[in-house]
């Protein structure tokens, strides 16, 4: 018996492996910016800095310039196989990188941080902007996660 | 000839997403105008592309890291087209109902801006440096 789907062949149609980078880099944007409008939500909400402390916003800030530090540099300049050395070598690359994650990883822990200290556990009516910090992190800290190691760099190879 | 026809059709959509975002401001219900500024984002949308085409002319590697930046960007200018109403709506500056509509109209525009980019990017027989 033959179906009417039988003819549509979904993964021939379109070649994903071809399209990966261009995917990886949607949902990385996706991610981001998604997250800079959650916490652009909570400060239009709550403007005063008895709910949402102004200082709060230093994570997210931090949390996107480890987001540029971690894509700056490219796996093969880390690996040491790219053609040119740049400007501070391989050992540099390497060093660029740890800074860069570790700011990563330092924000998404001072969100968490945030959200239990400064909401969760004071016993404050309205925990949305604890959240609203949390997951903004959260969504940069992936996006940047995405963008670094969705992406290959090596497929014409 | 197959051109004129997706052009035709591509208007046709686009004033379609428009009269969205029109209805969205302009019905005496809603009777706000500051949904009009996603237009800025519909402007704004294709330009990191264009740059990005423009620095790197070689097309024969598929990694690009110059156009997948730029790829991250336009996604940024196109999530924010979306939040932006949303904030919108959720500081009650603009009713829910006028935030569905301009959101409808982004679907549209953003659609047709993407099937602008289908039909006439990679033809060699349409490129943007004959304009």
């Amino acid at each position: 018996m033959s179906g009417f789907l039988d003819s549509v062949r979904c993964s021939e149609c379109i070649d994903w492996s071809e399209k990966r980078n261009t995917i990886a880099s949607v949902a990385a944007g996706v991610l981001f910016f998604t997250g800079w409008w959650i916490i652009i939500d909570a400060a239009v909400k709550y403007p005063q800095t008895e709910n949402l402390n102004h200082s709060y916003h230093a994570c997210g800030v931090i949390a996107t310039v480890a987001f540029l530090m971690i894509n700056a540099v490219s796996n093969g300049q880390v690996r040491g196989d790219s053609y040119s050395e740049g400007c501070l070598g391989q050992t540099g690359a390497r060093v660029w990188l740890f800074i860069g994650f570790m700011m990563a990883f330092g924000s998404l822990i001072a969100s968490m941080w945030i959200l239990f200290g400064g909401y969760v556990v004071n016993g404050t009516a309205d925990v949305y902007p604890g959240i609203a910090v949390f997951f903004q992190n959260a969504f940069i800290f992936f996006g940047g996660l995405v963008f670094k190691f969705g992406r290959t760099e090596d497929l014409w190879q | 000839m197959a051109g004129i026809k997706a052009l035709v059709g591509l208007s046709f959509s686009g004033a379609i997403g428009l009269t969205f975002l029109m209805l969205g401001c302009a019905l005496d219900y809603y009777e706000v105008y500051w949904p009009m500024f996603v237009l800025l984002f519909y402007a704004i949308s294709p330009i990191p592309y264009f740059i990005a085409k423009r620095v790197n002319d070689d097309t024969e590697s598929s990694s690009n890291a110059c156009l997948e930046l730029a790829y991250f960007f336009t996604t940024g200018i196109v999530v924010s087209a979306f939040g932006f109403p949303l904030i919108l709506a959720r500081v009650e500056v603009i009713k829910w109902g006028a935030c569905g509509l301009v959101l409808a109209g982004n679907v549209v525009i953003f659609l047709t801006i993407l099937g602008f980019f289908l039909v006439f990017g990679r033809g060699d027989d349409f490129s943007w440096e004959q304009w």
